[in-house]
């Protein structure tokens, strides 16, 4: 009855979104209930759009704790597009460099170059905050407009696919191609490493001692210094976590969904992953859940465009719907006490 | 006195969240009269204030003002209305100039120039008639505690009030200072105006007022002039009747037993000096050494280095050169984290700030600084079932009211906010304490409880640095009190050589030479 | 002329007229900080001020009407952002974020219902230059700042006037009191939230127009992300101004010449690969963050909520 009471705000909030979205898509012109019986059965109609779904979760997912993980410690990763990119690079330049490799070492190898390369870039914003307490949400911005150069040097670069139309890298090699869960359709191991990041964080965060630190940090910095914390040294974890996360994202995207770097492969994500991680109000247990919404969403979404010519930017203003009802209703239930 | 009166409450209730902090309180004031409102902390006499300033809504009840019913909705409401107050954290802008402090919010006489030459004039006026000097120009971050709160009076008196209430008006000031104050209130009073004057303390309210009101937990005690009160009255009026005073540590002054510098010391300071980011010394040149079972206070006026101190004894903020060594060893460079585990435990001045987490549990609030050591945790792993048990422990023994250690810490009370952070200081297993303003904002039984459980820890040998404005707090509990000025110890002072007028010298910065013209004043 | 005159009039003119969409920007962000609110929505503000502006002047065939438009967009993004923060008191980050997505989804789906999907962008009139007599003629210095576009002129009087503004009158002696101390301006009988509804919503305007500037100046129509992080760096533009007017004037001239420079050498080729060189407006900003953010003198209550009835212990 409690957990009823709890969640009743958010079942209403997204009504309330659902409502507003659909007199706007009224308003365009459009069916709205053609519009939600698409979305919502797209997803669960099929194997095939289910396993879309999951696909979308993947990087849904772990985008929005790049997000999340940080806010636990009060601080603003908005540069996870960047840091999914870079773990990109990193990723296929491991995977075109050594392609030879057997797959039980370029797998594991081209996981791991994601993942750091994805940190590294995470630490330059991390250790600008750490050293020169230059605000986060500014430097991981402006890293994400470098990023996007970046991409487009190496997939113009040497390692060029001439035969795409679209800027893009050759595909890595074969042995460091993401061994499948299921075949038709395909469904690549990115889903299980998704799975065991988010319990990665869910312990670390709700067990451990570092973690409580991370949470602390994020309630009130200055008493958590006061107490004996090492908040800078918070921060500059929780980044480089977050960015990590992302790397991983961009390294399945490369060796699990395309086997190759391709520019914009990021597609909205990064914007959702943030989108998310607001919804979820920073609270990282909730991410997946959220995500998997979201990724229903996505997925029904193109589904909407293709059979009923609905934009679908429609969806973003949804999110953003959702996202600020959910906001109102919190500040309702603060209200209420 | 047989005045008629100026301002009149009628049965003002205010709740904040649940916390009923007014209940049916009725409130006059008479013409040219210094009214004061005495009451324990939390006992409400602020937030009437406030309502009657406007800063507050009330749920119900009415205010006369002159006999004519009135609303008041906001600050501005008031000040129209002829009613000013002056906070007890100063409300003024750090840096804007005085005469910008004082006009701002104000009709000039040119809106587009930044030039106040008029206003300057009309100020200078009421600096004479109340006798009050000041340096109009100068920016307000520069000034000492009593000039800012000259300040805040003549920022009242520029707007020609005519009920000026005034809110522990008294904290942050030297005993010197505080006598001129009274000196201007008398003026004030002659001057037409008329006064109320918000306090704790007994001995103000006898010397300075003409009438008194007290109030208890929101509620009305006595109201009687002070020819008819007494001091046992209005002690046993601010407590109430559950209150053990023969027992009590406040009342029955009788906190500090033997000669404890016999002792071991267990804290050694030498030559701890730490300058600030923009090149001004923080403070300079500290010795000192606390014994075991000692209480050692630190008297000054706010800002002249005490929270700088106890945070480089913490490891909060480095030393620029000094060493501290702690039970014999040099700790000088070893971080909080490691102080606290060799059983440093602080008690921060600004406890929301640097003690709260409003955004999670009590559980978390309990165990911060001390969530790395036994039993709470274990090689890096949060032992949740201990903290649990312990939490609930703590929170029966300190009377914290709350659901339960899950409760988000921001839904507490303020006063249970406080018990949390006691409580959290109280249940380590000690060496050295350090607080910073101890019992402020605390009623006074639970004054009285931290007082005797520091009396009971400082008899097994935990040694105790407190950090106080509040003078008689640290006369009441000391048995060595050290003297801050500009962040240097200017004298300490043994139990048998303390005298008010001596420390209020010390705090203001005069050297013993001029002891003989201080004492002019 | 020589070749070097030639390239510096060409440059230095190109700088005076980037410098606009910074300076309107960051002071539309100076304005609404100075009593508290931190907006950190101008990359979204921009863009629907670009796409606004560039459809209804398309539309309407008259720009002007586009530009108001822009504004009253970006207002009324000051005005949601002033709500939710001021008389709901959210987190200002989380609001402005979330305001950030709303432009961005936005400034894309508006040209996809108002004009469809097209092949080849609609096109509208850039702004003219406009000369100013005796001054153009001056050699050298009379092209590059007198033979400009309206809005150059327009920014520079607004940073003055804004300087003006805010520290030589009471409405400034105010409005600053707000950002510094807003328990004390409310003591006083100043209202805060009239003052955070009032520079919230001024700032959104300025913010709107730097975002239209863009189609009307440089491309004459809207492409989606078009503003490319102009946004993000006018907020680093404004901390490195010491949100101060006429500091956040000069710092968007630099800003706007490291973008000109950017692009000048792109188009010149050379031995960089020219993404590289795009790199550089953001690794500029960057470090310039890195020589001034810790000693930028920022207003006492910026980013923070102020609640009447909040108490303290």
């Amino acid at each position: 009855m409690t957990q009823i009471k709890k969640f009743l705000p958010y079942f209403i909030a997204i009504l309330a979104a659902f409502l507003a979205a659909g007199i706007f898509i009224a308003a365009l012109g459009f069916n709205p209930f053609k519009a939600y019986e698409t979305i919502f059965s797209t997803s669960f109609r099929t194997p095939n759009g289910f396993i879309q779904t999951l696909i979308k979760w993947v990087p849904l997912t772990l985008l929005a704790l790049a997000f999340t993980v940080p806010l636990s410690s009060g601080k603003f990763n908005i540069g996870a597009e960047g840091q999914m990119i870079v773990g990109g690079i990193g990723s296929a330049a491991v995977g075109i460099i050594f392609a030879d490799l057997p797959p039980a070492l370029l797998i594991p190898l081209i996981i791991l170059a994601g993942i750091l390369a994805g940190s590294l870039w995470g630490l330059i914003s991390a250790w600008l905050l750490y050293q020169f307490n230059i605000n986060e949400i500014l430097t991981t911005v402006l890293l994400n407009f470098v990023s996007f150069s970046l991409i487009d040097y190496v997939c113009t670069g040497p390692w060029r696919d001439p035969a795409a139309g679209h800027p893009t890298t050759i595909p890595i090699g074969e042995n460091g191609f993401l061994p499948m869960l299921i075949d038709q359709p395909p469904l690549n191991i990115g889903v299980l490493l998704a799975l065991v990041a988010t319990v990665g964080v869910y312990l670390y965060t709700n067990k451990t001692t570092a973690g409580y630190e991370l949470v602390v940090t994020g309630a009130n910095p200055r008493a958590s210094k006061v107490h004996g914390i090492n908040i800078r040294q918070m921060f500059l974890f929780s980044m480089v976590i977050g960015a990590a996360l992302a790397g991983l994202s961009g390294a399945i995207e490369v060796s699990g969904t395309h086997n190759r770097l391709i520019e914009g492969m990021h597609s909205n994500f990064p914007t959702l992953g943030l989108i998310i991680g607001l919804i979820a109000r920073g609270k990282n247990q909730a991410v997946p859940f959220v995500a998997f919404f979201i990724a229903i969403l996505e997925v029904g979404a193109s589904a909407m465009q293709r059979t009923l010519l609905i934009p679908v930017q429609v969806v973003l203003i949804m999110e953003a719907l959702i996202l600020i009802f959910i906001l109102l209703s919190d500040l309702i239930r603060r209200r209420q006490k | 006195m047989d005045q008629s009166a100026i301002l009149e409450m009628h049965g003002v209730n205010k709740t904040f969240d649940k916390v009923v902090a007014l209940s049916n309180v009725d409130f006059e004031l008479k013409q040219n009269e210094i009214l004061g409102l005495l009451g324990g902390n939390g006992a409400g006499k602020t937030t009437l204030m406030n309502i009657l300033f406007g800063l507050y809504k009330m749920d119900s009840g009415k205010v006369l003002l002159s006999g004519q019913p009135v609303t008041i909705t906001s600050p501005r409401d008031a000040l129209l209305k002829g009613i000013g107050m002056v906070h007890q954290h100063f409300l003024q802008i750090n840096n804007f100039t005085v005469i910008e402090n004082i006009i701002l919010g104000s009709k000039v006489s040119q809106p587009f120039t930044a030039n106040y030459a008029k206003e300057e004039a009309l100020v200078q006026k009421l600096c004479t008639q109340f006798s009050l000097e000041i340096d109009l120009s100068a920016r307000i971050e520069t000034l000492p505690m009593g000039t800012r709160q000259k300040v805040e009076i003549l920022k009242a008196l520029y707007r020609g009030v005519k009920v000026l209430i005034l809110d522990e008006p008294t904290t942050n000031l030297i005993p010197q200072e505080v006598d001129s104050l009274f000196q201007t209130l008398k003026i004030m009073v002659k001057e037409g105006l008329s006064i109320v004057f918000i306090t704790h303390k007994l001995r103000e309210v006898l010397s300075v007022c003409d009438r008194i009101s007290v109030l208890r937990e929101g509620k009305n005690v006595i109201s009687l002039t002070r020819k008819d009160a007494s001091d046992d009255m209005l002690v046993r009026a601010m407590v109430g009747e559950g209150m053990d005073l023969k027992n009590s540590v406040i009342f029955a002054e009788g906190l500090v037993s033997d000669q404890k510098t016999n002792k071991p010391a267990i804290l050694n300071v030498k030559g701890i000096s730490k300058i600030n980011a923009d090149k001004t010394q923080a403070i300079s040149d500290i010795d000192l050494s606390i014994h075991e079972g000692e209480v050692f206070g630190i008297a000054g006026v706010a800002g002249n280095g005490q929270r700088d101190l106890a945070e480089v004894i913490m490891g909060i903020q480095p030393s620029t050169s000094g060493t501290v060594f702690f039970g014999g060893e040099e700790i000088t460079k070893e971080d909080t984290k490691e102080r606290i585990s060799r059983g440093f435990v602080y008690i921060p001045e600004d406890r929301l700030a640097d003690g709260f987490l409003n955004k999670v549990s009590v559980a978390y609030n309990l165990i911060l600084g001390y969530h790395h050591l036994a039993p709470y945790s274990n090689k890096g792993f949060i032992n949740w079932k201990n903290v649990k048990k312990s939490s609930k422990e703590m929170i029966s023994e300190y009377n914290i009211k709350t659901t339960g250690p899950d409760e988000i810490g921001g839904n507490l009370s303020g006063g249970n906010i406080q018990r949390v952070m006691i409580a959290r200081a109280f249940s380590q297993n000690s060496k050295l304490l350090i607080a910073h303003n101890l019992t402020r904002g605390l009623d006074i039984p639970s004054m009285d409880f931290v007082y005797k459980k520091i009396k009971t820890q400082s008899a097994t040998g935990v040694a105790t640095l407190v950090i106080s404005e509040d003078l008689d707090e640290l006369l009441l509990i000391c048995d060595r009190i050290a003297v801050m000025y500009r962040g240097k110890i200017v004298g300490i002072l043994t139990r048998d050589k303390f005298e008010k007028y001596e420390i209020g010298r010390l705090m203001s910065g005069y050297e013993q030479s001029q002891e003989e013209t201080g004492k002019g004043k | 002329m020589s070749g070097i005159e030639v390239f510096l009039t060409d440059f230095l003119k190109l700088t005076f007229l980037s410098m606009v969409p910074f300076i309107l920007a960051a002071q539309g962000t100076m304005l609404g900080g100075r009593t508290g609110v931190f907006n950190v929505a101008q990359e979204g503000i921009m863009l629907t001020g670009a796409s606004v502006g560039f459809l209804v002047g398309y539309l309407s065939g008259n720009v002007l009407f586009g530009v108001i438009c822009a504004m009253l967009v970006g207002g009324l993004f000051g005005l949601i952002l002033a709500y939710f923060t001021t008389t709901l008191k959210m987190d200002q980050f989380v609001v402005g974020l979330a305001l950030f997505f709303m432009g961005l989804g936005l400034s894309s789906l508006l040209p996809k219902i108002a004009l469809g999907v097209t092949l080849t962008p609609p096109l509208i009139p850039t702004l003219p230059d406009i000369s100013i007599p005796l001054l153009s003629k001056i050699p050298f210095i009379g092209p590059i700042l007198f033979n400009q576009n309206i809005l150059v002129y327009i920014s520079v009087i607004l940073s003055v006037a804004l300087w003006y503004t805010l520290f030589r009158t009471n409405l400034g002696l105010r409005l600053r009191s707000v950002g510094e101390n807003p328990k004390t301006a409310d003591s006083l009988g100043i209202s805060v939230n009239q003052y955070r509804y009032l520079t919230s919503i001024i700032g959104g305007m300025l913010i709107g127009l730097a975002g239209a500037y863009l189609p009307m100046v440089y491309t004459g129509t809207f492409t989606d992300l078009m503003v490319k992080g102009r946004g993000w760096i006018a907020i680093a533009l404004t901390f490195f101004g010491g949100w101060s007017p006429i500091p956040i004037m000069f710092g968007a001239l630099f800003f706007a010449g490291v973008e000109v420079l950017s692009f000048r050498m792109q188009v010149g080729g050379g031995i960089f690969p020219y993404q590289f060189l795009i790199m550089l407006p953001y690794i500029a900003t960057i470090i310039v963050m890195v020589f001034t953010f810790g000693k930028a003198k920022v207003p006492g209550f910026l980013g923070q909520n102020y609640d009447r009835e909040r108490r303290s212990l």
